[in-house]
């Protein structure tokens, strides 16, 4: 993807005071945009407002593929993620701020310190709204603040304001303190101690919501930004406006119905026992694929336990979101199945009140909990095997997961180590522990176990950030008549391609996933969505290339920072024993081998994965 | 055939059990079966001799089947769920 941009003005940044962001009028900008993006350099004290060419907008939309265009445009992928040459960008979308549910989102793109790989996470609520109301379709930050600072943006003004009366708060305690400092119309995406310590998988977090992995809080931190607060009042056009809210309401009552049913009275968390019942819960560090104590932390057995709360995003009507109160005080704690998983059975911890206080303690500091359980995991598994001099971490021991992760936040101890990830990890222990280092390209798998969904597989070893579910949907195939999910065939990889481009699109337009079982034809009801917003004439078949050249914009991203084909693979555990509890669940290097060239075929690359 | 149904997600929240016995020589039997047996589950989760979109059935923890014609074997397990898998 060729990123067009012009119009550029600079003006000087005075630090620590008001400046002015005298940007440059775009006179019609296509209805859904503002048609212009701001660029902080934080190092020499200059902010411009850059116009956006329709057309990359057109080609890219906005979210993570609006993102990787900047990033290319930056020339991002050569530099040091942790550098003050690396950019991070906050990029809105064209049905931000539209009546549409789930629409309120942002994308938060960057170099990944953690896999020095592309890395797109995603958030949501009203610093969607705000930040796009401050006139911008996105905001790129480049430099390095010379003290720690936070950076102000107000309609079309921009400051910063020193920060170091925030140093070492957590995620609630800096947004508090930046409500009261500022206002409660600002809202504010902040890191936590974690990102301070630029631990490689800390998260940018927003009102208990976290663009959370790949570690774009340590991106923050690097940069010596602790927060960045916005406020406006510019709205943007809609195509068709009246059109657009008879849609919108017709998504929203959609929403309502069964598609959604698990999200909103159970949530993720119901995915357990599922999985568990399946044989593809990764316990003990994939070790197994199933737990014994799964039904003692399951939300079912939870919610009689507990009090249970529901909330939802700002602009959602489905309410995904449970928190389940921590029995020992402290109020209540956010529960995903993710995080359930990685803190509870790949830690072999079974006591809820230590899953809810060891997520806590993340969401507090700003670590990605699906990292951080899969490192210490790991750490777990190379003490008990005697590849790390730490005695008192042990699977099962729910205090030795409170005490890594504290010592990940502090820096002392066997912190420092785990605060790396477990692919550094493994190459510092050295000895075969990278075989079992639960990572692709450096990124903790989520809760999936690759060798009992083996679609899953070959989305997890092709993902452009490395093992994610999030941007290839791939174990929807493997739970479906489609496929065989313990022996999938080359035959059935454009499945594996399709997911990922339905993913790309839906997190570029942007919507939430959880509404993707309400549509009947997602690329062509997309089209008719972007129409009324933009007014473009753009059909389902312009989608389906817009999402391949988005994901083909990562591939060109990861090539630059130097890609090989030898990346695209699965830890060598997952090719070399089939899970305990389940023979047929075995997946080989050669099968996994057959679907990747499958894919990358079907994506019109080369066989090993280069762009034409 | 006598079959055991294990519920997951919202056909327990629904049915209040996690698993039940149901009758049937096919998978469009045990749904007929199941929807009397629990109006609240057939509410739910089935539509005659189908399960509604966003639910399907996985046969002995291995198979996902919606076909109501699958059949089906004496002691079988089937496993009712969910269709969305992400979290």
């Amino acid at each position: 993807m060729q990123a067009s941009f012009s119009g550029r003005r600079r003006h000087k940044l005075f630090r620590f005071s008001p400046f002015p962001i005298c940007s440059e009028t775009v006179m019609h900008p296509t209805p859904g945009y503002h048609g212009r993006y701001l660029r902080v350099d934080l190092s020499n004290g200059q902010a411009s407002s850059i116009a956006l060419d329709s057309q990359i907008l057109r080609h890219s939309l906005g979210g993570s593929g609006l993102g990787v265009a900047l990033l290319l445009q930056e020339q991002a992928a050569t530099a040091d993620p942790l550098s003050p040459q690396a950019a991070l960008a906050f990029v809105f979308s064209p049905l931000v701020g539209s009546p549409l549910t789930t629409s309120a989102k942002f994308a938060v793109v960057s170099k990944s310190p953690l896999t020095q790989r592309i890395n797109d996470s995603l958030a949501s609520s009203g610093f969607a709204l705000a930040g796009k109301k401050t006139g911008h379709d996105a905001i790129v930050l480049v430099g390095r603040a010379p003290q720690p600072s936070i950076l102000v943006i107000d309609e079309g003004n921009a400051r910063l304001e020193p920060a170091t009366d925030f140093v070492g708060l957590s995620n609630r305690e800096t947004q508090e303190k930046l409500r009261a400092r500022l206002g409660t119309d600002f809202q504010t995406a902040t890191i936590g101690p974690a990102g301070e310590r630029l631990v490689r998988y800390a998260t940018i977090s927003h009102d208990g919501r976290h663009a959370g992995r790949g570690g774009s809080g340590a991106v923050l931190g690097s940069k010596n930004i602790k927060a960045v607060a916005v406020r406006g009042t510019q709205r943007v056009a809609w195509a068709e406006p009246a059109a657009l809210v008879n849609l919108a309401k017709t998504l929203s009552e959609k929403s309502f119905g069964p598609a959604t049913a698990k999200y909103r009275e159970l949530g993720t968390a119901a995915n357990l026992l599922t999985f568990n019942r399946l044989n593809v819960l990764p316990t003990r560090n994939f070790q197994q694929g199933s737990f014994a104590g799964a039904a003692a932390i399951s939300p079912e057995e939870m919610s009689v336990a507990r009090e249970r709360t529901r909330t939802s995003c700002a602009a959602c009507t489905i309410g995904c979101e449970h928190l389940y109160s921590l029995n020992s005080g402290g109020g209540s704690v956010r529960l995903e199945y993710e995080n359930l998983f990685a803190l509870g059975p790949l830690c072999g911890i079974d006591d809820p009140e230590i899953v809810l206080e060891a997520s806590r303690r993340c969401d507090e500091a700003g670590l990605d909990t699906i990292s951080a359980g899969g490192t210490i995991a790991f750490a777990m598994e190379c003490a008990e095997r005697g590849f790390l001099d730490v005695p008192w971490l042990r699977f099962g021991d729910g205090s030795a997961l409170l005490r890594a992760i504290d010592q990940i936040i502090n820096g002392k101890g066997i912190g420092p180590l785990l605060a790396q990830g477990s692919r550094q990890m493994a190459l510092e222990v050295g000895h075969d522990t990278l075989d079992f280092a639960p990572q692709v390209k450096g990124l903790e798998l989520p809760g999936y176990d690759p060798r009992g969904l083996q679609m899953m597989a070959l989305g997890f070893a092709v993902g452009s950030r490395g093992a994610d579910h999030n941007r290839s949907g791939a174990y929807e195939v493997d739970f479906s008549e489609a496929v065989d999910r313990r022996n999938v065939g080359p035959e059935s990889a454009y499945l594996a391609v399709e997911t990922e481009d339905k993913a790309a699109l839906m997190d570029s337009l942007i919507l939430c996933k959880f509404l993707r079982g309400i549509f009947v034809d997602f690329f062509e009801e997309s089209a008719e969505i972007l129409r009324l917003v933009t007014g473009w004439d753009v059909t389902a078949a312009e989608l389906r290339e817009t999402a391949q050249r988005i994901v083909t914009a990562k591939k060109r991203f990861n090539i630059l920072a130097g890609w090989t084909p030898a990346e695209d693979t699965l830890p060598k555990r997952m090719l070399q024993t089939a899970l305990p509890e389940d023979a047929r669940s075995r997946l080989t290097s050669e099968r996994l081998s057959a679907l990747i060239k499958a894919y990358h075929l079907a994506r019109g690359w080369s066989e090993d994965g280069w762009l034409p | 055939m006598q079959v055991t149904v294990e519920l997951f997600g919202i056909p327990r929240a629904r049915a209040g059990v996690s698993a039940m016995v149901a009758q049937g020589a096919n998978l469009g039997d045990v749904f007929e079966d199941l929807a009397v047996r629990f109006p609240s589950l057939g509410e739910t989760c089935v539509s005659g001799r189908n399960l509604k979109p966003g639910y399907t059935a996985n046969l002995r923890g291995e198979q996902f089947v919606t076909d109501p014609a699958t059949e089906i074997r004496e002691g079988d397990v089937i496993l009712l769920l969910s269709l969305d898998a992400g979290g």
